[in-house]
């Protein structure tokens, strides 16, 4: 390597000692760090291995999950108007579960990454950029891409498998908001666990999915919570994940089964209901979400504290 | 110093700073007691072995890590509460590791830092061509990070480091790992840079006697945690003139430099640095020696004949900053087994040597 021609370059020449410049420009700086942390999640997301391999991960993926599933439902289900509406309740579960994973996981990912992969965690840290906005926009890349997996996942149940969705009845302006409304708690799970992946070491790689399969038991993905046990239920009942599946599914096959609850669930014993209403779902999400965010930003908080307390957030445990 | 720089407060600002790593089976002292202030424009050097604490001191002053102890400001801005605003005047290059996004390009890993510091896009992509052809990379723009030599990735990270203009630089090992030449490019790099705007200062870590002697104005001198000597080069050199200090060459040593560091008169005797990996079982063995007066050789040849050693070579030498760490310490950076005992039971917790030493 020959040394550079450095001396005298302009690139060297300074801006000064203006004390200003130690304060920061507030929002718009914010707003910067945010676009550029999901830039750069995407970047490593879409960009980290060839074409081919970016179409399995994020499409054949979740299409594979989706027919496991299928072809479960069809030999335990069998055929029939009820064996159609298990399906379809199953097919739309799963092919949401394919972006609510990636949310989940994605920020927790992004710390192993960063940290023990790509050493750029300290860097990122003493960086003006707050810590838990870049984790953020890390989550809303992962979710990003995980969405495009539901999308296929979708289209592939509608085209393929038969799935029938009447765009005339669903309801739009509950999917939005549904949808709208359960993204803050979905990536604060994801901050959640990343808090966690913060602290441990090598083990942490398993900690993502482990998390989001546990998650996937008591969210009413694929089936409802009336068939858990009654703690489970309690569980799904206080997790915004119910809620938001609830929610969506609900608002694209409206009048179809709910995973809250039905004959002999907790919800029932709870409210006399037979299956929460359009209002109560978004309502009861934006409470249950509310408390997850908040909790996962105070998680995260300590977290941070403690890991820079004990000098973790340059460790690498060589996994 | 300018008028603008003569009313910023000190750089570095360190008052009685300890760090405690709390590992078992009982805790790390990696830093105990460290007061140090560095002036604005200042080339500061912090020099000692592996495990010496070099490298949690930086992560203390990057905020990075927070003391156990003790205060640390960095131009008046204290590292455990303010951190925000140092990290807007303030970064970081460590070397000896493989870092960075490898599927990006150079141009992109550099652009997204370049956000991050709060550059505009246009004027990010501007900054980030600009300094890659200062650092000698306009080649490498558009290639992945992952197919860069190890001195590219190193003059990438520099550029990383100047993407805001600090004010002040913090280089932990910044040549460790690489070649003579690409070391000295990034030597290059950072005098340049430097000295292009009075008031830039920089902090060093390293345990390379000849970087330290080269680039700082002043040196501090670390071990187990504690500053065992400041000043510039020249007046810690003056600290072991009055001594003779001699380079002596023989074909075999056995027992090492410690027989003779125990005769009377031998104030210190390490092995030379050139001939680290030989050991004292090869054939020519340098020993750097420091004498109180001459009349104590008479006693050190006596030693090696005695032992059976023939002296293949003897000469004085201007004395080193290993010398003086060697008066000071009571060993050289090449015997420092001891001292990486201390890093290896800290990395337990913060585990910066499984970047810096992969061959442990």
């Amino acid at each position: 390597m020959n040394a550079p021609a450095v001396v005298g370059h302009p690139a060297f020449d300074g801006n000064g000692f203006d004390p200003a410049r130690a304060e920061g420009i507030g929002l718009a700086d914010t707003r910067r760090h945010l676009w550029t942390a999901i830039r750069l999640g995407w970047q490593v997301e879409s960009n980290w291995t060839d074409p081919l391999l970016f179409f399995i991960y994020t499409v054949a993926k979740p299409v594979a999950s989706l027919l496991l599933l299928v072809f479960m439902v069809q030999i335990v289900g069998g055929t029939g108007a009820s064996g159609e509406a298990v399906r379809t309740f199953v097919v739309l579960g799963s092919a949401l579960w394919a972006m609510l994973i990636a949310g989940i996981a994605g920020p927790a990912w992004s710390v192993l990454d960063d940290r023990e992969r790509y050493r750029m965690l300290k860097y990122l840290y003493v960086s003006p950029a707050t810590f838990l906005l870049v984790l953020v926009g890390r989550g809303v890349s992962k979710l990003a891409v995980g969405a495009m997996g539901t999308v296929v996942a979708l289209l592939f149940a509608v085209v393929v498998l038969g799935l029938r969705v009447d765009l005339a009845a669903v309801n739009w302006p509950m999917l939005v908001i549904t949808l709208l409304l359960g993204l803050p708690p979905v990536l604060a799970l994801g901050i959640g666990l990343a808090a966690v992946c913060l602290q441990t070491r090598q083990e942490s790689w398993s900690y993502p999915e482990a998390f989001a399969g546990a998650l996937f038991l008591v969210s009413g993905v694929v089936f409802p919570l009336s068939i858990l046990p009654a703690p489970a239920q309690i569980v799904g009942l206080v997790n915004p994940v119910t809620w938001w599946v609830a929610g969506v599914r609900g608002a694209i096959l409206p009048g179809g089964a709910s995973s809250v609850g039905g004959a002999g669930s907790l919800w029932v014993t709870l409210t006399g209901t037979a299956i929460p209403d359009a209002v109560t779902t978004i309502v009861v999400l934006l409470l249950t979400g509310s408390v997850s965010t908040l909790s996962a930003i105070a998680l995260f908080r300590v977290s941070e504290r403690r890991a820079r307390e004990r000098g973790l957030l340059d460790r690498t445990t060589g996994s | 110093m300018t008028a603008q720089t003569e009313q910023l407060p000190p750089a570095i600002a360190v008052q009685g700073l300890r760090r405690v790593y709390p590992v078992k089976p009982k805790p790390v002292t990696a830093l105990d007691g460290i007061d140090l202030e560095v002036a604005p424009g200042e080339f500061f050097g912090l020099l000692g072995p592996n495990g010496a604490g070099k490298t949690t001191l930086i992560k203390i002053l990057t905020t990075l890590l927070l003391p156990s102890e003790g205060k640390a400001s960095i131009f008046g801005f204290d590292v455990a509460t303010e951190a925000a605003k140092i990290r807007r005047i303030m970064n970081m290059v460590a070397g000896g590791e493989q870092s960075g996004y490898g599927i990006l390009t150079v141009r992109e890993q550099l652009w997204m830092f370049s956000q991050f510091y709060g550059l505009g896009s246009r004027e990010g992509w501007r900054r980030v061509d600009e300094l890659l052809d200062a650092v000698g990379l306009g080649d490498q723009r558009l290639q992945r990070v992952s197919t860069l030599s190890t001195g590219q990735r190193q003059k990438m990270n520099m550029a990383r480091g100047l993407l805001n203009d600090p004010w002040i630089l913090f280089l932990d090992e910044p040549t460790l790992g690489l070649d003579v030449s690409a070391a000295r490019a990034v030597r290059e790099m950072v005098l340049a840079w430097k000295g292009a705007v009075p008031g830039r200062t920089v902090l060093l870590t390293t345990h390379y006697m000849a970087e330290a002697d080269e680039l700082c104005e002043r040196i501090a001198i670390v071990d187990h945690g504690k500053i065992l000597a400041i000043g510039t080069p020249s007046e810690l050199k003056r600290r072991v003139q009055r001594e003779s200090v001699l380079r002596l060459e023989v074909n075999r040593l056995d027992g090492g430099p410690a027989v003779l560091a125990r005769l009377p008169g031998v104030v210190s005797a390490a092995l030379a640095a050139d001939n680290v990996e030989a050991g004292t079982g090869a054939q020519r063995v340098a020993v750097n020696l420091v004498l109180r007066d001459d009349s104590a050789l008479t006693g050190v040849m006596a030693a090696l004949g005695a032992a059976g050693s023939r002296v293949l070579g003897l000469r004085t030498s201007e004395p080193t900053l290993e010398d003086v760490f060697v008066e000071l310490v009571g060993r050289g950076f090449a015997d420092e087994a001891d001292a990486e005992a201390v890093d290896d039971a800290a990395t337990e917790t913060a585990d910066h040597d499984a970047e810096h030493h992969p061959e442990r």
